[in-house]
């Protein structure tokens, strides 16, 4: 019952999605530090595949909640969504691309501007999805 | 057995004043039943929004994020206008139970 | 927005590939030899900038690449040096037509680019901070 209290808000997604641009922050940061480091290969996190991954699990979920179950209790499909979404987070280690191409300070720099948005961005929402549920476990706007 | 009575008297005054009211207000206008369920349904559909646009921004869509921002806030706000007025219903009832008769 | 940044790092990135051009052409002002080491005057060279269609965002912006990197083609400057090594049957040598000043302008111009942009990711930055103060 209190797994299915998460699910019915955006927080595993949003949670998926800080856990994927924190780890990206640890790759990004790495290259930058390795700048001057001879015949290294920068390497990153790509977010086309991991959002693509997300959009794939979230439309499985959505599919398998739709079908009309008669045993489909609201804690089952949020476990299971919950470690599907898991899924999306070990996978991070297939995202990792090892690029050929020597990528210059700006790129990275860049990259790690965006990755720091999107983190913030995610995190703010997460943050007021959490607080809207205090507010209505306590009753107290 | 008196009092048993006169409650069930009380019920059924209760239930016909309510139809009575109801068929009143249906000839100005909605009444405050529809009126509150439909806010309920708006309140329902603005957090469905919200959590589809942030639901399209992680997985990549061409969502404006200050987009996203603006629904997710307008979900809570509505949110927290209905818990508003749920306490207040509450506490009017419970204010009602406490007229002594 | 986020295409934004894209677009002031393509920038960023152009003009430091014509940074690196003209710090090329100064650092070879005085060369009289090639690389293969027979005698021939280096040859400045200049970046070429072309719009970028890859970086484009919404609505038609479009970032800028480096489409190429030309020498140029251009009488050197003769000095009449006749007991210099590299000098020619009538005693001429023929220095790079680097004229310093063009370089050094060039260069304070890549570089105020090159802050404008940053200045750019800068407001970009800002804007994506502000926007989450939506969320109150």
């Amino acid at each position: 019952m209190l797994n299915s209290l998460f699910s019915s808000t955006t927080i595993p997604v949003l949670e998926q999605v800080v856990n994927f641009s924190q780890a990206r922050h640890q790759v990004l940061a790495g290259n930058i530090a390795n700048l001057d480091t001879p015949g290294y290969r920068t390497r990153d996190l790509s977010p086309d595949v991991f959002s693509a991954q997300l959009k794939k699990v979230l439309a499985d979920q959505q599919r398998a909640s739709s079908l009309p179950g008669p045993g489909a209790s609201a804690s089952g499909s949020s476990g299971w969504t919950q470690a599907r979404l898991s899924e999306v987070s070990q996978g991070l280690e297939t995202l990792v691309r090892h690029d050929e191409v020597n990528v210059g300070v700006e790129q990275q720099v860049t990259e790690l501007a965006k990755n720091q948005m999107q983190h913030n961005l995610a995190l703010s929402i997460m943050t007021s999805q959490f607080r809207l549920l205090q507010a209505a476990v306590s009753e107290r706007a | 057995m008196q009092s048993i009575t006169s409650l069930s008297q009380a019920g059924a005054l209760n239930s016909t004043s309510f139809s009575a009211t109801r068929g009143v207000a249906a000839e100005k206008g909605p009444s405050f039943q529809e009126v509150l369920l439909d806010s309920l349904e708006q309140v329902n559909t603005l957090q469905q929004d919200a959590n589809r646009a942030v639901e399209n921004l992680a997985t990549g869509g061409d969502t404006n994020p200050a987009e996203v921002l603006t629904a997710v806030q307008k979900a809570d706000v509505a949110f927290r206008m209905m818990m508003q007025i749920r306490n207040k219903l509450v506490q009017a009832y419970q204010e009602v139970q406490n007229i002594r008769v | 927005m986020i295409s934004a940044l894209d677009i002031s790092t393509s920038a960023l990135v152009a003009q430091r590939t014509r940074l690196t051009a003209i710090a090329n052409n100064i650092a070879n002002v005085s060369t009289t030899r090639n690389e293969q080491g027979e005698i021939e005057a280096y040859q400045p060279r200049h970046v070429i900038f072309q719009t970028d269609e890859r970086t484009s965002g919404s609505l038609g912006a479009a970032g800028v690449q480096v489409s190429s990197v030309e020498i140029e083609d251009v009488e050197p400057r003769w000095r009449y040096q006749p007991g210099h090594v590299d000098a020619n049957d009538e005693g001429w040598v023929a220095y790079p037509a680097v004229d310093l000043m063009t370089e050094f302008t060039d260069a304070l111009e890549a570089t105020r680019a090159y802050e404008a942009n940053v200045g750019v990711i800068e407001v970009t930055k800002d804007l994506a901070q502000q926007t989450l103060r939506i969320l109150a």
